[in-house]
């Protein structure tokens, strides 16, 4: 089923843009002092393990405009939960107090100063005395895991207990098989690096405290507070500003509970912004996967099996144990058996970075389909179309069941939605003239002199959005000039949801989108919505905001029906105007409806649409992407260079082109990084990163690559409001695979990103 | 502290100034115009660029207290530098799309008008060497180099047509 729409499907700008290009949008950075404001410093452990056995703040306290000072004596820890969800990832230490006495990677938080400026903050900081007692310190997974092993942090195991995703019967898998491929894969430790450098002032009324920070993830941060203080949510406000870029940064963080726990004890509001190197080394980081794969095929090229083990560097809190994301079922087989653990080290905490699981574990399943398809001789493209995921196939490893599961003791079937991955492989091999540039495994499509180039593809799917994550409530209001206010806690961070969702909005009442405004960022304002993550905000968030729209909708045709003496079903908006369906001279304007008094009530109508939708569990709806890429590599400098690159999405409808384009691009230059040149380099003897900074820790810049070619399946989705799917994570998700079978091809070796001229050097010698 | 005067977007502001204080942290800091962002605060990332002078700079990496008698522009000035219409510029990044989360937008858009002003018809080339010591972390250079190209264009035929 299709529909027309005269809002949804165009390229609108967006609503924020006027104050994107003067300047005037704020970020957390740029929010105005608060009278008696002071501004807070942290300091910092220079070790990757250690307790602190003594601690001396009596000069910093001393020092003239310091207004207070707190460490681990100040004992801060939630022990009281009011709104926990059944998930907690903060990849900050959420298990045990806010500053604990035991530090357990470098960067971790020892004490904390407010100041009448930061300089004078800065220069406290030095006349704290700590004495510390170093521990042994554990910088690799597999290490971690061993027996007795030094414990990586004061509570918990190393490692936690594996999620286990089984159906079928692995062992008769792999005996039905022909052949079975095994692979050990791993990544390099991407940062999410945005731009904007967050920022937070907190302030307390009595016992009430307000928020004022940059976040993806304004209720949880409301919910963490509350836990962490213990208070009732009724004292805790949040406000969001749009974040300068975050990509499952700015979710909870420390510095922001950090900043609280200081303003109640200077009894001042206290600002604290953190500097380029602690966004870089004391926030988190994407999860460093080591994966093991294992896939069995008959000789005719079908996968019958598959297993794996995916292990995530969570680093010192990071608390990852399952998949989230139906990541496996690229491929449907029989039998299979996934295994994730999250393992601890005394490094960087790591938690979600846009794509997380379906990136890590896709990327070891392809690597490891590519040589399948070159075990029983058959071309990636067939052999990818021969395999993959269908509609109405099983999501076997679909969050929802964990939580059915753990929460209802169930196990609920899941159903994917829609897929158009056939369609997506197809056109994307067209794209790149797959069929005269693929030459064979590890062959390369031409050789000039010493350059040689390579072909290579990569599928991958990502939610939209899943059940667990809760409800989101929404509410229109519409004023009296026809005009409406959209409220709903989407998270602003350069996807534009604030603009996609006011589209989704006007295209239900029949407006434009510069009739909506949109509030946002406020949790006493706007209905709950847990956090704008695992690109939920076009499927579920924006099934919610359809239906309050529809709501509204309801209401002003009832009014409409006593305006025009007419039935409400006989009734319909569009172009801001009610009308009698087949007699569409009958009718009245938005604007007059709303403005002018109705007989009944010698009043003009009030309309407030709302709704609070979640999604149900037993259907998946998940976007599709195959990326297509050509490298050359120079066989003298070991440099690689992006010849092209194809990127094809089914993401359903397409509510926003221009949005969606730039959504895939950044996808795209951010997945070049983590191919090529984005990696936290740790330094083996203290576990402190050496590249904290852009010098160092190379971002692509608008010189360094190709565009990518861009293009859209638009397959409608019967379950997302007006068929659209989620886009914004699932971007990344292919776009390694492609580039790393690519240079297979080139110069017959794999290589794991980062894809480094040193790594290729190796490869090339190793080859010779 | 330094007593100075800073010329900027041509109002004139009295601040006092450490020596060392960035003219990047003063003009956020202590006159208030957030417009030029600071992302990396060590000349990286191009978000604080401002014209000194009409000419770009990372104002991250320059000294306040030198910027005394110097003309500073900053995002803010750019509309009041149109008769108080937005420029070409903004124009294009809003209906092309040159923008995703907005953070290297003030930037882009300074670096970008000083390329206009000195070569009104550049190429693609140009273009990404104008931007090419800015980072956008969201990654939208095709749209952001569309939008360079699109004003550019605009005003050549506002040009032409006077």
């Amino acid at each position: 089923m299709t529909s027309e729409t005269s809002v949804v499907g165009k390229s609108l700008p967006l609503l924020d843009a006027y104050e994107k290009v003067t300047g005037k949008l704020k970020y957390a950075g740029d929010l105005p002092a608060m009278h008696r404001m002071h501004h807070a410093k942290v300091l910092r452990s220079p070790y990757a393990h250690a307790k602190v056995v003594h601690i001396d703040t009596s000069a910093a306290e001393a020092l003239p405009g310091v207004s207070a000072v707190i460490t681990h004596k100040d004992d801060i820890t939630g022990k009281k939960k009011t709104c926990g969800s059944p998930w907690h990832d903060f990849s900050f230490n959420f298990m045990g107090p806010m500053i604990s006495p035991e530090v357990c990677y470098v960067g971790d938080e020892v004490a904390v100063v407010s100041a009448v400026d930061e300089e004078t903050a800065k220069e406290a900081l030095k006349l704290i005395e700590v004495e510390y007692e170093e521990l042994p310190a554990i910088f690799d997974m597999e290490e971690a895991m061993k027996e007795g092993a030094p414990q990586v942090r004061p509570w918990g195991p190393n490692s936690l207990p594996p999620s286990l995703f089984e159906w079928g019967n692995i062992e008769e898998g792999f005996e039905q098989a022909d052949y079975i491929i095994e692979n050990r894969i791993t990544l390099g430790n991407q940062q999410h690096a945005p731009l904007d450098r967050n920022a937070c002032i907190a302030h307390w009324e009595g016992d009430s405290v307000s928020l004022w920070t940059s976040t993806q993830a304004l209720f949880w941060i409301r919910d963490a507070v509350t836990d962490f203080f213990e208070l009732s949510p009724s004292k805790v406000r949040v406000y969001s500003t749009p974040t300068g870029g975050s990509f499952g940064l700015w979710w909870g963080n420390n510095f922001m509970l950090l900043a609280i726990a200081i303003a109640r004890k200077a009894r001042r509001p206290i600002r604290l912004v953190l500097t380029r190197d602690e966004v870089q080394t004391t926030v988190k980081r994407r999860e460093r996967p080591l994966i093991d794969a294992k896939i069995g095929i008959t000789k005719d090229g079908k996968m019958v099996s598959q297993s794996y083990r995916h292990l995530m560097d969570n680093g010192a809190y990071g608390n990852k144990f399952d998949p989230y994301q139906s990541v496996a079922d690229i491929y449907t087989t029989e039998h299979a058996r996934v295994e994730f653990i999250g393992v601890a080290t005394n490094l960087l905490p790591a938690g979600c970075m846009r794509g997380v699981g379906d990136l890590t574990l896709a990327y070891a399943i392809e690597q490891t389909v590519d040589m399948a398809a070159e075990r029983v001789g058959m071309d990636p493209v067939e052999f990818h179309l021969k395999n993959h995921w269908k509609t109405g196939d099983i999501c076997h490893t679909s969050q929802e069941v964990v939580f059915a599961k753990l929460l209802f003791n169930k196990n609920p079937t899941v159903e994917l939605t829609s897929s158009g991955l056939a369609e997506c492989i197809t056109r994307g091999a067209e794209a790149m003239d797959w069929k005269n540039k693929w030459k064979g495994w590890g062959t390369p499509s031409s050789v000039d002199g010493h350059k040689v180039r390579g072909v290579g593809m990569g599928i991958s799917t990502h939610i939209s959005g899943l059940a667990f994550f809760g409800f989101n409530g929404i509410t229109v209001k519409v004023n009296p000039d026809g005009t409406m206010a959209l409220t709903t806690g989407i998270g602003r961070m350069g996807q534009a949801g604030d603009t996609t969702q006011a589209m989704v909005c006007a295209e239900v009442l029949g407006v434009e989108l510069e009739d909506i405004n949109v509030i946002d960022g406020d949790t006493e304002v706007c209905g709950h919505t847990m956090v704008t993550f695992g690109s939920n905000g076009m499927h579920m968030g924006a099934r919610a905001t359809k239906a309050a729209a529809e709501h509204a909708k309801e209401q002003i045709l009832e009014y409409a029906a006593k305006h025009l003496e007419a039935n409400p079903a006989d009734l319909d908006i569009k172009n801001r105007r009610i009308f009698v369906k087949g007699s569409e001279d009958r009718g009245v304007t938005l604007k007059e409806l709303m403005s002018t008094p109705i007989f009944e009530y010698l009043a003009a109508p009030e309309v407030i649409g709302s709704a609070s939708k979640g999604v149900e569990f037993d259907k998946a709806g998940k976007m599709m992407m195959a990326d297509f890429a050509e490298v050359e590599i120079d066989t003298r400098t070991a440099q690689m260079k992006l010849i092209k690159f194809v990127a094809v999405h089914d993401s359903g409808t397409i509510v926003n082109p221009a949005v969606c384009e730039n959504q895939v691009a950044g996808g795209y230059y951010q997945s070049m990084g983590l191919s090529t040149t984005e990696h936290l380099v740790f330094d083996d003897e203290t576990g402190a990163i050496l590249n904290p900074n852009f010098m160092d820790y190379k971002l692509m810049g608008p010189l360094d690559m190709p565009d990518p070619e861009i293009m859209f399946e638009e397959v409608y989705d019967e379950d997302g409001p007006f068929g659209a799917k989620g886009i914004g994570e699932g971007v990344t998700c292919a776009v390694p695979i492609a580039i790393s079978n690519a240079v297979y091809n080139a110069i017959g070796v794999r290589i794991d990103p980062p894809i480094t001229p040193d790594k290729i050097l190796q490869a090339l010698k190793s080859k010779s | 502290m330094n007593a100075i005067n800073l010329k900027i977007n041509n109002e004139h502001y009295d601040v006092s100034v450490k020596p060392h204080w960035s003219l990047a942290y003063v003009i956020r800091e202590k006159v208030g115009l957030t417009g030029t962002k600071t992302g990396c605060e060590m000349g990286t990332c191009g978000s604080c660029t401002l014209l000194l002078d009409g000419k770009p700079v990372f104002s991250c990496l320059r000294m306040a207290i030198d910027a005394q008698g110097c003309d500073i522009r900053t995002i803010e000035g750019v509309e009041e530098d149109n008769n108080g219409e937005l420029h070409p510029l903004q124009e294009a990044f809003i209906q092309d799309h040159g923008m995703q989360c907005g953070f290297c937008t003030p930037g882009m858009i300074i670096a970008a008008k000083h390329l206009l002003e000195h070569n009104p018809d550049p190429t693609e080339r140009e273009v990404r060497e104008a931007i090419g010591g800015h980072l956008c972390r969201c990654g939208t250079y095709i749209r952001i180099v569309r939008s360079i190209l699109n004003a550019a264009e605009t005003m050549r035929n506002a040009q032409a047509g006077q």
